[in-house]
């Protein structure tokens, strides 16, 4: 189902409902509808047309056009389209009907847009705080256009403690998180626990929150924004970067010269090689099978040089500007390149037939964690946990960008949708990405590395970008605006809504499966939390005025250094 | 036969001095296998003197318990060391039979319960529960080792079991060498090495019922539990590797340390080579011991 098609089809069953549609390309797609009729568009988009659930935005456009908007985007994955159904609200009456009881994969992209803009899904059954601290005052809304991006709201009670749910009945409570060995960030998971059974658990996370959305909205500029995008992640910053590029080069109209899409895929390929090699080291640990943790860094680490020579970084290559890339891939390197993946891939060969022959392994991790596929599509599950169950789903091949379009490889799937099917497809896509990488080595063509923006960006545009992250898909909304930055951008990481999934996936499981089977998702809490506007750590703040942040930054831009 | 004290402050010494070099060789061998340098051998000497040297922190519920949970591990360490034989005659086989040594080797496991009660903290009770489910389910193996050789040599003295009692049988003795194949699958769980580190579990349990110790108490413990392989290593090899092949004594002391070693290097590569079983999994391993022990008794009884 193409997208005419798709537009055919709602006005048929919506008339009128449906206000204006924008086919920008044969893979976008924007309809504009009633508020009222929004949340029964959404679920025929969802359930009678299969669509997946990507994420919920919401923007306060008061300042142009006096209203809320709200836009809910889903992929159909088979047909190479992405849709965003948007809405627009009124000013005054920022409410819409909550869409969480017919898409559940839409839980958490509803509380967040009430939080942050004061959005009120209407009928949205668990209506908790996700991002915002429960000592941070209500009606503050901080992505509201009218409040500063350092605004500090009077009675805003740092010391609050959480205020969790009471545990069920005959459950003591265990506390997992905020810091614990096998988290890597702070997050928080209240198990209910009885004897060795996990019977559920709350979550509370959001606890690093950067304001990055807000700051670029509000103080950076179009070509700064990449390398705040990258500073998203702390192992997948490239594909922030590639898709934060994207979507203001789709919403522009901008599209980058070929060399420039081979670079970013073969940046983007190995980062899919070291985060999935960091991945089955860190499974392994968690195991408490150390040799193989060690020796999947060992192999890893030829990778992070490679990275290193090509654009001065270990890790955050600070590779995209808006039209093209910064770093070019030289023919010596190209060699080098080739001659550490087939080290690796040889490597790996060995270390994947020494895990698939060991029975120890398979014992802790088959039929643990198992994620049906019916909780994958519930929950907007993405990724290896997708694909593990099962779902055929993978953005390089579904939603073609970069090079990807012109090369050839594999989607991996198996079946159970346990953690060994999850860690079998990353063990296997290893190999994919030697082979994407080996092709764009034999296909890059010389030519130049972006392409010149003489004028300034189209105001008011919408662009939407997925990337595929090792660890699912990164989708990137960015609507662009006046003083050379965007009005809206919305980051939606994979864990964000892998994470959903956890809750179920470790339901009646025992305590001892809890840890791998988060670990399984490989979540990236940073990715998570990248909104909000204050800094709890410190406690103290400075306060800048807008006008000395601005003055600092163009200092320090001038001079390349700190301000 | 009288206590022969300094064989026994000897042993004691030996454990004192040799078990930190024994960890030495574990981390190291362990780094080796997993392709990194490792810490040089006297690396647990230099931790064990760090820990000592810090301040004494109480923070658990009941500091006293924490203590004295501390100090018993070790002092039961040691005192098993004073009774078993260490490449000479067992020194204080005058003192204790056979009994006493499955007494105080219950008495380990149960250090830990007061560790980890002492500190109350919901990690630590999960780990001690482990800890509790895995005695009860081990501890009768060892005591059926111990039996079957006490049958065997038809006595509980120490000298006599511990001097090999396990093959003391007439003809080939099954009883004995089934018992090796067992204690053998075992020995990974006495002395608590992956894939049996359940009850302290780093990724799972944060340590479990050590997570509150720190300073010279963490100090003690972790020695008691770098003593606690030689110790157990001593008793396996008292009771199925006993020949020393020689009349000098000290060259028959010499090979006890080279057997020790060789169990230290056995038990460093199957930890590196394996994946942590869940308690569960554990459990049911050791029900299967057990209940393969119980027929090993059985045949030992009918003097095979």
């Amino acid at each position: 189902m193409i997208g005419r098609e798709l537009i055919v089809r709602l006005k048929e069953a919506f008339g009128a409902a449906i206000q204006r549609a924008d086919l920008p390309s044969d893979q976008r797609l924007f309809v504009f509808v009633e508020p009222s009729a929004l949340k029964a568009i959404c679920h025929h988009i969802f359930r009678a047309c299969d669509a997946r659930y990507v994420v919920t935005i919401g923007a306060d456009d008061r300042p142009y056009s006096g209203q809320f908007l709200v836009a809910h985007n889903f992929a159909f994955d088979r047909d190479h389209l992405l849709c965003s159904v948007l809405a627009y609200l009124p000013a005054d009456y920022p409410q819409v009907e909550s869409i969480s009881d017919v898409v559940p994969a839409a839980n958490w992209g509803e509380r967040e847009m009430r939080d942050l803009l004061g959005i009120e899904p209407v009928g949205h059954r668990y209506l908790k705080r996700l991002v915002l601290p429960d000592g941070w005052p209500e009606g503050v809304h901080p992505l509201r256009k009218d409040l500063p991006w350092n605004h500090v709201p009077a009675g805003f009670d740092s010391s609050r403690e959480f205020n969790f749910d009471d545990p069920p009945d005959g459950c003591t409570v265990v506390p997992f998180g905020p810091f614990h060995p096998t988290l890597d960030e702070p997050a928080h998971f209240r198990l209910y626990v009885e004897g060795e059974f996990v019977r559920g658990c709350e979550y509370r996370g959001f606890m690093v929150h950067r304001g990055i959305e807000k700051l670029a909205e509000s103080v950076m500029g179009y070509d700064d924004i990449p390398l705040l995008a990258e500073r998203i992640c702390g192992i997948c910053g490239c594909v922030h970067n590639v898709a934060y590029a994207q979507a203001v080069e789709a919403a522009a109209g901008v599209s980058p010269p070929p060399r420039a899409e081979y670079i970013r895929t073969i940046m983007l390929e190995l980062e899919r090689l070291h985060s999935h090699l960091l991945w089955v080291g860190l499974g392994c640990h968690v195991l408490g099978f150390d040799t193989l943790f060690m020796h999947s860094f060992r192999i890893r680490e030829p990778v992070m040089r490679l990275a290193e020579k090509i654009s001065g970084n270990r890790k955050t290559y600070s590779l995209c500007v808006i039209g093209g890339a910064r770093c070019d891939i030289e023919p010596e390197l190209q060699l080098e390149m080739r001659s550490v993946l087939d080290k690796l891939e040889a490597e790996w060969k060995q270390v994947v037939a020494a895990v698939s022959g060991d029975k120890n392994i398979q014992r802790r991790t088959r039929g643990v964690g198992v994620a049906t596929r019916a909780l994958v599509k519930d929950t907007g599950a993405l990724g290896p946990v997708a694909r593990a169950s099962g779902m055929d789903i993978d953005c390089r091949r579904d939603h073609p960008y970069a090079a990807y379009g012109r090369l050839s490889f594999d989607v991996i799937t198996e079946k159970d949708g346990d953690v060994w099917a999850r860690l079998l497809v990353r063990a296997k896509e290893v190999f994919q990405s030697v082979r994407i990488i080996r092709q764009c080595l034999e296909k890059i063509e010389p030519g130049p590395l972006k392409v010149p923006i003489p004028d300034e960006l189209p105001v008011g545009r919408m662009g939407l970008s997925s990337v595929e992250a090792p660890r699912g898909e990164s989708h990137h909304f960015v609507m662009t605006g006046e003083n050379n930055r965007p009005r809206r951008w919305r980051v939606r990481a994979p864990t964000y809504q892998n994470l959903q999934a956890v809750p179920s996936m470790i339901k009646d499981q025992r305590i001892a499966d809890m840890t791998i089977t988060l670990a399984s998702i490989d979540p990236c809490f940073s990715c998570t939390d990248r909104l909000e506007t204050i800094d709890v750590r410190s406690g103290a703040l400075r306060t800048w005025t807008q006008e000395e942040l601005l003055q600092a930054v163009r200092v320090g831009r001038r001079h390349g250094g700190q301000p | 036969m009288t206590v022969n004290v300094l064989a026994g402050l000897l042993n004691v010494v030996m454990v004192l001095v040799a078990a930190p070099f024994l960890q030495g060789v574990q981390r190291k061998l362990t780094a080796r296998i997993q392709a990194r340098q490792g810490p040089p051998l006297r690396q647990p000497y230099y931790d064990l003197l760090k820990l000592l040297g810090k301040e004494d922190i109480e923070v658990a519920e009941t500091p006293a318990m924490q203590r004295f949970a501390a100090l018993l591990a070790l002092a039961v360490v040691l005192a098993i060391a004073f009774l078993v034989p260490m490449g000479s005659a067992a020194p204080g086989a005058s003192l204790g039979d056979a009994i006493l040594l499955i007494y105080l080797l219950t008495l380990m496991g149960i250090c830990t319960l007061l560790a980890g009660l002492a500190a109350g903290s919901t990690y630590s009770l999960i780990g001690i529960s482990r800890e509790m489910m895995a005695m009860v389910t081990l501890e009768p193996l060892f005591a059926v080792a111990v039996l079957v050789a006490a049958l065997h040599v038809g006595s509980l003295h120490l000298d006599l079991v511990l001097n090999g009692g396990s093959y003391a049988a007439a003809g080939i003795p099954w009883s004995g060498l089934l018992m090796l194949c067992l204690m053998l699958l075992a020995f990974q769980a006495f002395v608590q090495r992956i894939p049996f580190d359940i009850s302290e579990a780093e990724t799972e349990l944060m340590e479990g019922p050590l997570m509150e110790y720190s300073g010279p108490k963490l100090a003690l413990f972790k020695y008691a539990q770098m003593a606690k392989l030689v110790v157990f290593s001593a008793l396996f090899i008292g009771l199925f590797v006993p020949w020393a092949g020689t009349s000098n004594p000290v060259l028959a002391w010499l090979l006890f340390w080279v057997k020790a070693l060789v169990l230290v290097v056995l038990v460093t590569a199957v930890a590196a080579l394996h994946v942590r079983y869940r308690i569960d999994q554990a459990i049911r391993y050791f029900a299967v011991m057990d209940v393969a022990s119980l027929g090993v008794l059985l045949l030992a009884a009918y003097g095979y």
